[in-house]
């Protein structure tokens, strides 16, 4: 029974039919190709992407220098020095994140008590020399200031969850 | 022995001993604040209430004594509710900015609101906030986090002897704080940083610097005092983030004074050298390492050609390791000179073959707790080495007569049965004194050649008193101390203080300057440790040499006299200093500058005075090109083809210097020599109190240190009638002059001087001017510019 | 660096005569070794004699005279509420404001003070006759509402007997 199946099936082409009916079904169906970089696809606002360091609206920068973010970053790429700013206030004199190490899994983000290091929905970003991929402070506190309003808008739109 | 349960495990607990005591011995857990083991019971902060079987109510641990057959479960439900509310009341006033304290990650009030307290609070109402104390440079407070546990000032009363704070106010607004604003003028006060169970006292040097997970601990010793204090030196990155003590009841306990505490902060100071220097002309030009030691030795070995190897001469700090001190001299002894020492502020050398092998205390450090008596001569034992003054403090308050004879009197935080004070020349009459009373009651005859001398001397009351006193008691030590040995009477006082000791059937011993006198000596660094023999420091600085060795020392500073110091250096014609830190001075007379690393970043062994050889690796990286001074000797002394500098490990060294030292006799006291005795001259005479937070170039450095009260240097004390007769009142400026060279100071006017003295204290920039820290000194009013 | 004598000078001149004697008394209650015992009795003699307050140089002189550090003789004067640390009025007025006083009306008591002089609770008048202050049970609650000024107690108060104990003071 079995062989005769076979050759049946073969003989008429029917797989061949069977595959070329999914192709034109996708032929005819609407497309969902998106037409990067012309297009784009939505971001959740859980995005994790670029780090930025952001400010409060007075421009004073969030960041307290508690370093939880460098001790939970399981890739090590966080670096921090800090120091008693003239004000005594406690503040970073260095904040680097190296990109090369960074593997994007938020844990700097969810720990910060003060929502100072965020990652921004930035996916897009390069660097011509190694050393552009490490962050410092002034690269991260100027991310922030250049999407403080998407940031802010993804934060609120979030925050009934967490 | 009593048998408790704890838990439902069997335990045996000391008669009268607490609970938590019990517990903490078997491993069980209770969360406690204010109890501490080295401090009184205080039973305030109520988080180790535990239930006990038929009290009605969760009972205190800390202060619960045990019973036979006491039940005590710490982990009963009633037990745990009733620490689950302590924890709650006592973070009603706690502020939550953990982000921003420095106690972040080792809180006590953290891990055991974590282990013990509740995940929410109820509490919505406004907290309280205090204002924050000014404690002085070292500490910092943020007195709104305070849990007012008192340990702070349990520990002020108890153990430092300052009782400056209090808990003042009562309920919810009990503040600690000193009241009336005053800095903390303890020498011990860092303690209250480790004590604060949360962040209301920190570091404040450390402030804000780091956290305490990404700090590495490495195991240290202290290179200030003669005790060899044990640390923990904390470091990031190979930097120095902070220092705590390590516990060890034999030398500090838990405690740590704020000298070896905060000196690492001089670590980074700026005159830190980096890189090998050598002069050519007027010019210093950095070179590397092999050029500037083909230099050195070339310049070593054209001296010894041109003046001989009795020409060559190397001082060395009291506070290098036995390596330095072995090596060191190996190299000058290699080269055909004993010209060897480290004793740089001792100008007495007269019996010096009645020096000890080392100086060393006579008694363990413990011991000194469970002193009768003790006789401290030349000593301001509580600066000079905190922590002993600490052990001498407990046995005072325990009833203990601890005694002084000074040149000035010293300020003690504890009872001191009697303080003999006189004129440094007259000290020794005064020592005389007491041994004549000594052998008055025991009846027995002088010693050779003392007769003559003790038929002018007076026995008074006060003489009565300490020969009495050390005679009764069942446990004495006479002790010679690290202000004793700068004196220009140091022979006299040390054969008479071992006379005394003798005739007393007391212990005897020394509480040196540095924190190697003893390792150093064991090792060699003496000119008559080996052959060939050679000068010692004050021959070496009073009769030149031509080629110098500097390992760790700033001349204008620690030696006996700066001038003469100052003088040596410039007519010797070669120069090399192995230092941690380069000063324009040091480029004025100085040939090659070899940057060695200091403190934590160094690795070696100190020897401290009862014989603890307590070795330590380095902790943190040297500055740029800095390398260990031993392993610069090490290399050295292969550039001048010595034999057997083939070492390739510091514990190498070591035990080089072990066998060296060969079977060593923890013995101080010696045998009876008629010593030469000081005439007492007309002439004003300087008091050239070393003070603690100047005593070697690393203290002098550490910024914190010096903005406390007690590293003011620019003071002359004066008694009543010398400023009398001088016309100088309290506050006044004051012209001293000594040897061609005039400082003016702040005049104090003080009955702690005695008369004809002046106190001017030695290696501060002042003195450093000046002549010999103990002799005659010439002081006089600055007439003030009168304002038209 | 500090030397033995250079300390503040002697404050133990602000304690009267008349005032030593009397603590002397008190002292002499306790053992020899306990000074420090008389402490309270010492403070308050003090107060009396200094008008009803102490001052920070006469806490000091207790302290010299018991020969206690100061901070514990401060801890003592900061803990009572009968200690007072500032200037107060030639009377102290001081409302009980504890539980039974409260329930029979303590709160009318303080209002009608209040408004009379013209001050509020801690405060002092302009004039420095009174000084008003609440204060925890004086255990007269037998005739709540009350009030003490100086040594005695005014029992089951209202705003007419109030005003008739005001003005009989001078």
């Amino acid at each position: 029974m079995n062989v005769i199946t076979r050759v049946f099936k073969s003989l008429f082409l029917l797989e061949l039919l069977r595959g070329l009916r999914l192709t034109g079904r996708y032929l005819f169906a609407r497309k969902i190709t998106v037409q990067y970089p012309e297009e784009k696809t939505p971001l959740s606002p859980r995005f994790r992407g670029l780090h930025a360091l952001r400010r409060y609206p007075n421009g004073e920068e969030r960041c307290i220098a508690c370093k939880l973010c460098e001790v939970v970053c399981p890739a090590l790429a966080i670096t921090i020095e800090s120091e008693e700013r003239e004000d005594g206030t406690r503040r970073t004199t260095r904040y680097d994140i190296d990109l090369t190490k960074c593997i994007f899994c938020g844990f700097c983000e969810e720990s910060c008590p003060v929502d100072s290091i965020v990652e921004t929905h930035v996916f897009e970003y390069h660097g011509e020399k190694r050393g552009d991929l490490l962050m410092t402070k002034d690269r991260l506190l100027a991310v922030g200031d250049k999407y403080e309003k998407e940031i802010a808008a993804a934060r609120a739109q979030d925050a009934p969850y967490r | 022995m009593v048998n408790i349960e704890i838990n439902g495990i069997r335990i045996q607990a000391r008669e009268g001993s607490m609970v938590i005591e019990a517990a903490d011995e078997a491993g069980i857990v209770i969360p406690r604040f204010c109890y501490h083991r080295k401090l009184s019971i205080a039973a305030n902060c109520r988080m180790c209430l535990v239930e006990v079987e038929k009290a009605p109510k969760p009972l205190p641990a800390c202060a619960t004594p045990v019973t036979e057959g006491m039940r005590v479960f710490t982990r009963s439900a009633k037990a745990l509710e009733a620490q689950r509310a302590t924890m709650e009341f006592l973070l009603i006033n706690h502020p939550l900015d953990c982000p921003i304290c420095d106690q972040g990650g080792e809180c006590d009030l953290q891990d055991i609101a974590m282990g013990f307290g509740e995940s929410e609070s109820r509490y919505r109402e406004p907290k309280r906030v205090v204002p924050d104390k000014n404690l002085g440079p070292l500490i910092a407070t943020d007195m709104t986090r305070c849990i007012h546990c008192t340990r702070c000032v349990r520990f002020g009363r108890e153990i430092a002897g300052v009782p400056e704070l209090g808990a003042t106010g009562r309920g919810e607004h009990t503040t600690i704080g000193t009241y009336v604003e005053k800095v903390v003028s303890s020498e011990l006060s860092g303690n209250v940083i480790d004590l604060c169970p949360v962040g209301a006292l920190t570091s404040k040097p450390y402030r804000y610097t780091g956290r305490p997970w990404e700090n590495r601990s490495h195991p240290g010793v202290s290179p200030h005092d003669c005790l060899g204090s044990n640390l923990d030196v904390q470091t990031r990155r190979g930097r120095v983030m902070r220092v705590l003590p390590r516990d060890n009841e034999a030398v500090n306990e838990c405690w740590l004074s704020d000298r070896d505490r905060f000196s690492y902060t001089a670590l980074a100071h700026g005159e830190r050298l980096h890189r090998p220097l050598i002069r050519q002309g007027d010019a210093w030009r950095e070179v590397e390492w092999q050029t500037a030691l083909e230099y050195a030795a070339e310049g070593l070995r054209r001296v010894r050609a041109a003046a001989g190897a009795d020409g060559l001469g190397a001082l060395i700090s009291p506070s290098a390791t036995v390596e330095e001190g072995y090596l060191a001299q190996r190299l000058l002894r290699g080269l055909g000179s004993g010209n060897v020492d480290f004793r740089l502020r001792r100008q007495d050398f007269a019996q010096e073959e009645a020096d000890p092998r080392a100086p060393w205390l006579g008694c363990a450090i413990a011991d000194l707790e469970d002193m009768d008596a003790v006789l401290l001569v030349g000593s301001h034992v509580r600066k000079d080495q905190p922590l002993a003054g600490l052990r001498l403090r407990r046995a005072a308050l325990r009833g203990a007569r601890v005694m002084f004879l000074n040149p000035a009197e010293f300020d003690f935080n504890f009872p001191v049965a009697e303080h003999l004070v006189a004129a440094p020349a007259a000290m020794v009459d005064e020592l005389a004194a007491v041994a004549k009373a000594l052998l008055e009651i025991e009846g027995t005859h002088p010693p050779e050649g003392l007769a003559a001398r003790l038929e002018n001397v007076e026995v008074h009351d006060r003489h009565l008193a300490v020969a009495r006193h050390l005679h009764a008691a069942q446990q004495a030590h006479v002790i010679v101390g690290t202000q004793a040995f700068g004196q220009a009477e140091f022979s006299a006082l040390r054969a008479l203080a071992n006379l005394v000791a003798h005739l007393a059937g007391a212990g005897f011993g020394y509480l040196p300057e540095g924190a190697n006198a003893v390792g150093l000596s064991l090792a060699g660094a003496l000119p008559r440790a080996a052959e060939p023999a050679g000068r010692h420091a004050g021959d070496m600085t009073g009769q030149g040499l031509r080629g110098v060795l500097l390992l760790g020392v700033e001349p204008e500073y620690d030696f006996a006299d700066p001038a003469a110091a100052r003088r040596m250096l410039d007519e010797a014609d070669f120069v090399v200093a192995l230092t941690a830190f380069a000063t324009d001075e040091m480029k004025r007379w100085a040939d090659v500058l070899l940057p060695v690393a200091a403190f934590a970043e160094n690795e070696g062994t100190f020897v401290n005075v009862q014989n603890d050889w307590q070795g330590f690796a380095a902790a943190a990286e040297a500055p740029g090109e800095a390398r260990p001074a031993w392993k610069v000797l090490r290399v050295l002394g292969n550039f001048l083809n010595l034999e057997g500098f083939d070492y390739m490990q510091v514990d190498e060294v070591r035990e080089a210097a072990r066998a060296f030292a060969g079977e060593v006799e923890v013995k101080a006291a010696t045998a009876w020599a008629m010593p030469r005795w000081p005439a007492p001259g007309e002439a004003l005479q300087r008091i050239g109190y070393l003070p603690l937070y100047h005593v070697d170039p690393l203290v002098r450095r550490a910024a914190p240190l010096q903005g406390t009260p007690d590293a003011r240097a620019d003071i002359a004390w004066l008694g009543e009638a010398a400023a009398a007769a001088l016309g100088v009142a309290d506050g006044a400026r004051v012209a001293v002059r000594q040897g061609g060279a005039e400082v003016v100071m702040e005049a104090r006017v003080d009955a702690a001087v005695p008369d004809r003295c002046v106190l001017v204290a030695a290696a501060t920039p002042q003195a450093a001017r000046l002549g010999p820290a103990w002799g005659p000194v010439e002081v006089s009013a600055v007439k003030e510019a009168v304002a038209s | 660096m500090m030397l033995h004598r250079h300390r503040g000078e002697s404050k133990l001149h602000l304690i009267e005569e008349a005032s030593r004697q009397e603590i002397d008394r008190w002292i002499a209650k306790y053992p020899a070794d306990r000074r420090q015992a008389a402490v309270m009795a010492a403070l308050r003699i003090v107060q009396d004699q200094n008008g009803g307050w102490l001052t920070t140089d006469l806490m000091d002189a207790v302290a010299e005279y018991l020969e206690m550090p100061p901070i514990e003789v401060y801890e003592v004067a900061t803990f009572y509420s009968m200690y007072e640390l500032e200037p107060v009025g030639r009377h102290k007025i001081c409302v009980c404001t504890n539980i039974s006083c409260m329930l029979c009306g303590s709160e009318e008591v303080v209002a009608h003070l209040e408004k009379r002089l013209g001050i509020r609770l801690g405060e002092t008048t302009p004039d420095g006759r009174f000084t008003l202050k609440e204060v925890e049970c004086l255990g007269a609650c037998v005739e709540a509402p009350m009030f003490q000024i100086g040594n005695t107690y005014y029992g089951n108060l209202t705003p007419e007997r109030i005003d008739e104990i005001l003005d009989a003071l001078d």
